[in-house]
């Protein structure tokens, strides 16, 4: 458990995740390669295309690294946009081995 | 607010935005090239058509857009805005004005104006010259009533608003799905960066009927590699709809510059391969997520909280931010009014508002100069401490005074901007050509004194064009420009508006002003008058110069109207007329109706204000001075020369025979006509601001007197009509009804 | 949570009906008479969606719309422009100068505010 704690960390989505929170959350994301991520998104009223072509690469990304990526809390706006553009949620998930 | 109220806000903004238009063009046609003033020119066509299609007003909206067309040819530089083309245009701004009226008003503007005009503009929008067109009407020409017709250029935009039932995602049209069409969308990235969002479009989609999608990342890079701004994510949609291929395609009117678009009607049915497949969405087996979520290092979390620290302090300044912006926003729209040009400088108050603060802060004068006369009566030293704040408050009430008549003071402008139009359609009516010049548009003088200027002044106008300007065949022949020029000038002098009114016609003709005179019985055939006492016979009563009584200016109303009416104003009119050289009439205003600085005199007893503005000096006759002149007259001689005496007791019948000069005051007075006189006055007892109040409005017009005052005492005293008294001084006595005046 | 739209125009008229019609369909308006002033108010105002006019003095439209793209804040506001001028040039003007999309004056409350339904969530 301890040593996990230092390579883990949870990263809060903004309530709306635009052309703006884009480049920042790919920002976000990269300072946190290489530890496990959780990502809360219990606050998101809006996603767009963008943001979310930024969380499945990032899935992507830790995948390759070995590291955990998980989508928690979902909120009901970040799931049914999710649906609408077609992303397979499993896209958005890495698992550790 | 309902749509009545904005309707009228409609109606005001457009007197703003043709007299914006009028001036502009106005200057466009002394060659001003500001494309900034074209650009307003077409700004305040455009903004009435804007307006006028939101309450379906057809005729103007269709009037507006061809004159709107013709203009943006002139803004883009495709049309040289000439004389010739400027005539056209204010001949639309005139016609565009008489559409707004009839708009608001009922009625209707008659209809071969329009056209002509209309064939006019659409001529020079497709490049030809105005009398080109005129002549010989083009297939554009032919064109123009269908246009004009055309209720407005309003929905070929394509934009068909999306009807939808809207039932969460998904839709429930199962009734109808009778289309299925195969979508292909890839967005670019600048379709994100114009403030569309893919995901937005999509929903759109998903809720004209049954929707499955696929989501194409083939193009997505690698997480470091990426751009977080570009756009990789392209899908493959199937969609089941009761649509139209166009109501389809129309969910992707704004973005279709911005993507890969392919929409078609699906092949087959159901047998399409793969991408089709909706994707079985769950993810709420998320939630459980791991079996026990890692617990972030505090490192982490201490950053995480500073930063949501700085966020929350963010989102509070924001938030403070927004709501002083959100109170702005709200006072602004009170003031719905703020003048469209001048942003938030200025506020749009009821009149009403403002005559009422007049008048109470008229009244306050009174009962402040009451209060005075009652403190000194009972303070005979005048030095007491209430004496001097009284003075302080006299001078406080006077400051507020003329800062209260400041705000209705208004820059004479729109007056004059009107006249130009009455130049123009009467210059055009006796084939007269004559540009109108004017000067000092932003002289400021109160607004009741605005609204009662423009009868006379359009009289004035009208009889410039009409006897004053020559022909052209004439003023050529004179060795003269055909153009002939009337110059409208306004400035303040003495606490007076003067407004002049200069001609470079013919001048006065004063051998028929003088036959004409005679034939009226308006002076003796061998009356000896000055050139001055002939042309000031045009202001007499029941005089018309013009042999044919035209249409013009020959309603029955004479100068005399003119004249009276300015009176009434406590204003004096003049003329001065130079043989072929042209004409100036003179006219001084008070610049409000509302006070009115005096001096206070007696005279056999009574109590009158004479106009300060009128009183060149004041001084004590002494017997030497004094010659008599005739059985009545009498001349005091003044630094060596003579001016006639005129007894103020005897003309306004306050008293049967003359009284001795030497015993009163002598106010040396200029009248309009020219010329001084030395009123006679049995004591002045001082100078103040008074409030006027109207007689006409309360009582009846006197001759002789031109209004009243509540005096400090309380008593009514009358502000003498110095023009009227020196009128009534040149005939030879009284006219019986003013003695009427004594009874006041 | 209402949604906050700025309205940026030169006329008082259409002023007051698009502040009638926004209100009447439940959105918060914050308004402007030009394009210098609505890039002033849209500093701290924060809105869900711009409605903008082309034609205005100081600042036109085109510049305005490039101001608020241009602004690292808030270059992501969804923008319409309400105008008369349905040809085609004009309206690739205004997407050019980053325009989201356009409402034809005069316009119909319905679609008005169905437009903005589009552009925001």
């Amino acid at each position: 458990m301890a040593a996990k704690k230092a390579a883990s960390g949870t990263v809060a989505l903004a309530p709306v995740l635009d052309l703006n929170e884009a480049s920042a959350l790919h920002g976000k994301l990269m300072t946190m390669r290489g530890s496990d991520i959780v990502i809360d998104a219990s606050a998101v009223e809006r996603v767009g295309v963008q943001c979310a072509q930024v969380l499945v690469a990032g899935a992507a990304a830790w995948q390759a690294d070995k590291k955990s990526f998980m989508i928690e809390k979902a909120s009901d706006a970040f799931e049914k946009t999710m649906q609408l553009i077609g992303i397979d949620p499993d896209k958005m998930v890495a698992k550790e081995i | 607010m309902d749509m009545n109220e904005i309707k009228e806000i409609f109606f005001q903004e457009c007197e703003e935005q043709l007299a914006e238009l009028e001036s502009g063009l106005l200057k466009l046609n002394d060659g001003d090239r500001d494309p900034e003033t074209v650009n307003a020119v077409f700004r305040a066509v455009h903004s009435i058509k804007g307006g006028a299609g939101a309450f379906g007003l057809d005729d103007l909206v269709a009037f507006a857009h061809v004159f709107e067309t013709t203009l943006d040819c002139v803004r883009s530089n495709k049309l040289e805005p000439n004389q010739d083309v400027l005539k056209v245009m204010l001949k639309s701004a005139d016609v565009l004005a008489d559409l707004v009226t009839c708009s608001r008003d009922g009625g209707s503007v008659e209809e071969s104006r329009t056209k002509t005009l209309v064939k006019e503009l659409e001529a020079l929008a497709n490049g030809e010259m105005p009398s080109a067109a005129a002549e010989a009407p083009k297939p554009a020409a032919k064109a123009a009533p269908a246009a004009a017709a055309a209720p407005a250029p309003t929905d070929d935009s394509g934009f068909q608003p999306i009807p939808f039932t809207f039932d969460g995602f998904g839709g429930d049209e199962e009734a109808v799905l009778g289309n299925v069409f195969d979508i292909s969308f890839k967005p670019t990235r600048e379709l994100y960066s114009k403030g569309n969002e893919a995901a937005l479009l999509l929903r759109d989609l998903s809720r004209l009927g049954e929707m499955s999608i696929a989501c194409d990342m083939d193009t997505l890079p690698a997480f470091e590699s990426m751009d977080p701004e570009a756009s990789y994510f392209g899908w493959k949609i199937s969609l089941k709809t009761a649509k139209s291929e166009d109501e389809v395609r129309a969910v992707f009117e704004f973005a279709e510059w911005d993507c890969e678009l392919d929409v078609k009607p699906a092949e087959a049915s159901e047998d399409e391969e793969q991408p089709m497949v909706p994707v079985p969405f769950d993810l709420s087996a998320l939630d459980d997520g791991p079996a026990e979520p890692a617990a972030p290092a505090p490192a982490v979390v201490a950053a995480a909280e500073t930063a949501s620290n700085v966020t929350k302090a963010v989102a509070a300044a924001v938030e403070k931010k927004e709501s002083a912006a959100a109170a702005a926003a709200a006072a602004a729209q009170n003031n719905a009014a703020a003048a469209a040009a001048s942003a938030g400088q200025t506020i749009r108050v009821d009149l009403d508002r403002v005559d009422r603060l007049i008048n109470l802060v008229g009244e306050l004068v009174i009962n402040q100069a009451m209060l005075s006369q009652s403190v000194i009566e009972n303070d005979a030293t005048g030095t007491s401490a209430v004496n001097m704040g009284l003075e302080e408050l006299q001078q406080l009430t006077r400051e507020i005074q003329d800062s209260v008549m400041a705000i209705r003071a208004q820059p004479v402008k729109p007056v004059f901007q009107r006249m130009s139009r009455i130049v123009r359609e009467v210059a055009d009516m006796v084939g007269k050509q004559i540009r109108l010049v004017t000067e000092g548009e932003n002289t400021e003088v109160d607004k009741t004194v605005i609204d009662k200027i423009a009868e006379p002044l359009t009289h004035m106008i009208r009889n410039a064009v009409d006897h004053g300007i020559e022909s052209p065949e004439k003023r050529e022949a004179a060795g003269k420009d055909p153009e002939g020029t009337i110059k409208l000038s306004a400035k303040h002098r003495s606490g007076r508006i003067l407004i002049e009114l200069q001609d470079d016609g013919g001048g006065i003709n004063r051998e028929r002003v003088k036959q004409k005179a005679i034939d009226n019985d308006l002076i003796a055939p061998d009356a000896n008058l000055t050139d001055e006492e002939i042309d000031n016979l045009i202001f007499a009563p029941g005089f018309s110069t013009a042999d044919q009584i035209s249409d013009i200016s020959g309603r029955g109303v004479g100068m005399d109207v003119v004249k009276r009416s300015i009176q009434a104003l406590g204003g004096r009119i003049s003329i001065s007329s130079k043989p072929g050289q042209g004409s100036i009439f003179t006219m001084s205003l008070p610049l409000t109706l509302a006070v009115l600085d005096g001096m206070v005199v007696t005279v056999a007893g009574q109590t009158l204000v004479v106009p300060l503005t009128a009183i060149v000096e004041t001084l004590q006759p002494e017997a030497s001075a004094i010659h008599s002149f005739g059985a009545t007259q009498r001349l005091i001689s003044i630094r060596n020369s003579f001016c006639p005496l005129v007894d103020v007791g005897r003309i306004l019948n306050f008293r049967s025979t003359q009284a001795n000069p030497v015993e009163g005051v002598a106010l040396l007075v200029e009248s309009e006509g020219g010329g001084q006189r030395a009123l006679m006055v049995d004591a002045i007892q001082g100078q103040r601001q008074v409030v006027i109040k109207s007689l006409e409005a309360n009582y009846t017009h006197v001759p002789g007197i031109a209004a009243a005052t509540i005096l400090g005492d309380g008593r009514v005293a009358l502000i003498l009509d110095v023009d009227a008294v020196v009128a009534a001084s040149r005939g030879q006595s009284l006219k019986p009804e003013m003695s009427l005046a004594a009874t006041g | 949570m209402k949604k906050k739209v700025l309205t940026v125009d030169d006329s008082r008229t259409i002023r007051n009906m698009l502040l009638v019609t926004l209100n009447n369909a439940g959105f918060e308006t914050i308004q402007a008479e030009d394009g210098v002033e609505g890039l002033e108010v849209l500093e701290g105002c924060d809105p869900d969606v711009i409605v903008t006019d082309i034609n205005m003095p100081r600042l036109d439209g085109f510049g305005f719309i490039e101001g608020v793209r241009r602004n690292e804040k808030y270059r992501a506001i969804p923008i319409l422009v309400l105008t008369t001028e349905s040809d085609a040039e004009k309206k690739n003007r205004a997407r050019q100068a980053g325009a989201t999309g356009w409402i034809v004056k005069p316009f119909d409350p319905a679609k008005l505010i169905d437009a903005i339904e589009r552009v925001t969530a």
